[in-house]
């Protein structure tokens, strides 16, 4: 809920002790918009670059982007949460032995991107401290949050399942997606400790090496 | 929240009588076309040892009625992107207002008045957005459509109990006109007869095996067994809508599987 808690104690106060007080002045009332649907395709895109989204996300460096920064290079994306102690710690394992497996002129071509399903927690100063405790090159990772919605959105799109629990920890698929340089969905691998092979093979035809 | 929700609660049982005298009235005071749901708690079909059992839901707006073919076909004259022949294929799959004459003609397979199916979760959202609304999420959806047509809460209703699972184990077939039946005690209509609908984080309802943080959920979800781990197994419409949204994908265009919006107070 994006409402504080005091206010939705006030508003179930208010709520319970006198509805039409509760209708009349809390309910907005309804403004249509021409056109505001942030999915409203965006022409530049292919029909199934994922880059089509609007969403607007904070990199760990505290910078503004849109996912569609991302185009020009392949991107191998999982999203995880820092706090996690199970999953997301091999999760980013496997991304780093893909990237381990690159030759060096293939890895200048392949970027990767992490992106948090806690960005409360998850600031840009968090971010930043995982990427120097796990050692991610700043040249080729890319470590981003947004607002609940957007991370929802995004986990719609890559088909990632996942779901907070009341100690704040997050169940999630361990799916690792690779993305092609127009943001489409080439290859997806679902599981931890996985043979890396095929997504390295994969990746080396994108990058034409 | 563990503060907050004893608060909640308390307020919620000493204001229970006076909130349920004015329902009626409220409902009849939010925006055109919605409805007003009181606070209350959703508990969880499924709970992992670590999940909250119960999850407070602030008041909220919620339509009275799914959202008819009539009013998808507004959205997509005014959104030409989301027409059928012109969506992106990354939004909705091939089965998109398959039963629609056109792209912006309905033809006799999609009356006017009868909601509005074969959209996907993608294509629900852009609705709500442009209407300035939002999807219900699964508590707030399950909050209200708990009530029976006299009460907020139906569970230890027989006569509610029986018709919901007249109508979950009745095949679907041709969808009748929105709000032909009767309102709940909320005043919002066909929450269960006659489409199911999405709610924002039906991608929370997780069954397969590749949540492997989750196996815990996984075991409970397994047929006989999984009744044993389930809050309360007599609630067998619950179970249906839990299996029925995980089995979910956000481009998926199903026959009976519709919206309504929900809106913040």
């Amino acid at each position: 809920m994006k409402a504080s808690p005091t206010l939705a104690v006030i508003a179930a106060v208010l709520a319970l002790n006198s509805p039409l007080l509760l209708a009349r002045e809390l309910c907005p009332t309804n403004h249509q918009h021409a056109c505001c649907s942030p999915a409203e395709p965006t022409a530049a895109f292919t029909d199934k670059s994922i880059y089509q989204f609007g969403s607007r996300w904070t990199t760990d460096a505290g910078k503004q982007i849109k996912l569609g920064a991302l185009r020009g290079r392949p991107q191998v994306v999982a999203m995880f949460f820092a706090n996690c102690q199970y999953a997301c710690p091999l999760i980013v394992n496997d991304m780093q032995r893909i990237e381990a497996a690159l030759t060096p002129a293939q890895r200048a071509r392949v970027g990767f991107t992490l992106v948090t399903f806690d960005p409360k927690r998850d600031t840009a100063e968090a971010l930043a401290e995982y990427r120097r405790v796990r050692n991610l090159a700043a040249e080729r990772w890319t470590l981003l949050r947004a607002e609940p919605d957007d991370v929802q959105e995004l986990a719609a799109l890559l088909g990632v399942r996942y779901k907070q629990d009341a100690r704040g920890q997050f169940a999630h698929s361990n799916l690792i997606t690779v993305l092609n340089a127009d943001g489409e969905i080439v290859r997806q691998q679902v599981g931890l400790i996985q043979d890396i092979g095929e997504n390295v093979r994969v990746l080396a035809k994108l990058v034409g090496h | 929240m563990k503060p907050t929700r004893t608060r909640l609660l308390l307020v919620f049982t000493t204001c229970w009588a006076c909130a349920a005298a004015g329902a009626a009235v409220a409902a009849s005071n939010a925006p055109a076309g919605m409805v007003v749901i009181a606070s209350g708690v959703f508990r969880p079909l499924f709970a992992s040892p670590t999940d909250s059992r119960e999850v407070p839901v602030s008041p909220f707006c919620l339509d009275a009625l799914p959202v008819t073919n009539g009013d998808f076909l507004e959205f997509v004259r005014a959104n030409p992107g989301w027409q059928r022949s012109r969506v992106k294929r990354l939004f909705t799959d091939e089965w998109y207002l398959k039963n629609w004459a056109g792209d912006v003609a309905l033809g006799t397979n999609a009356p006017p008045a009868a909601p509005v199916t074969f959209v996907s979760w993608f294509a629900a959202r852009a609705y709500a957005q442009w209407k300035d609304k939002r999807l219900p999420t699964t508590a707030e959806w399950e909050l209200a459509a708990a009530a029976s047509a006299t009460g907020p809460d139906g569970k230890n209703d027989p006569e509610f109990q029986r018709q919901l699972q007249a109508w979950y184990s009745s095949p679907s077939g041709k969808l009748a006109n929105v709000g032909a039946g009767r309102p709940n005690y909320w005043g919002a209509y066909d929450l269960h007869g006659l489409v199911w609908e999405w709610v924002s984080d039906f991608n929370t309802a997780m069954v397969t095996g590749d949540a492997r943080a989750d196996s815990e959920l996984d075991r409970q979800l397994f047929c006989g067994s999984g009744a044993v781990g389930a809050r309360d197994v007599t609630d067998y419409t619950a179970f249906m809508r839990y299996g029925f949204r995980s089995s979910l994908k956000a481009d998926y265009c199903i026959h009976n599987l519709g919206l309504r919006c929900a809106k913040d107070l």
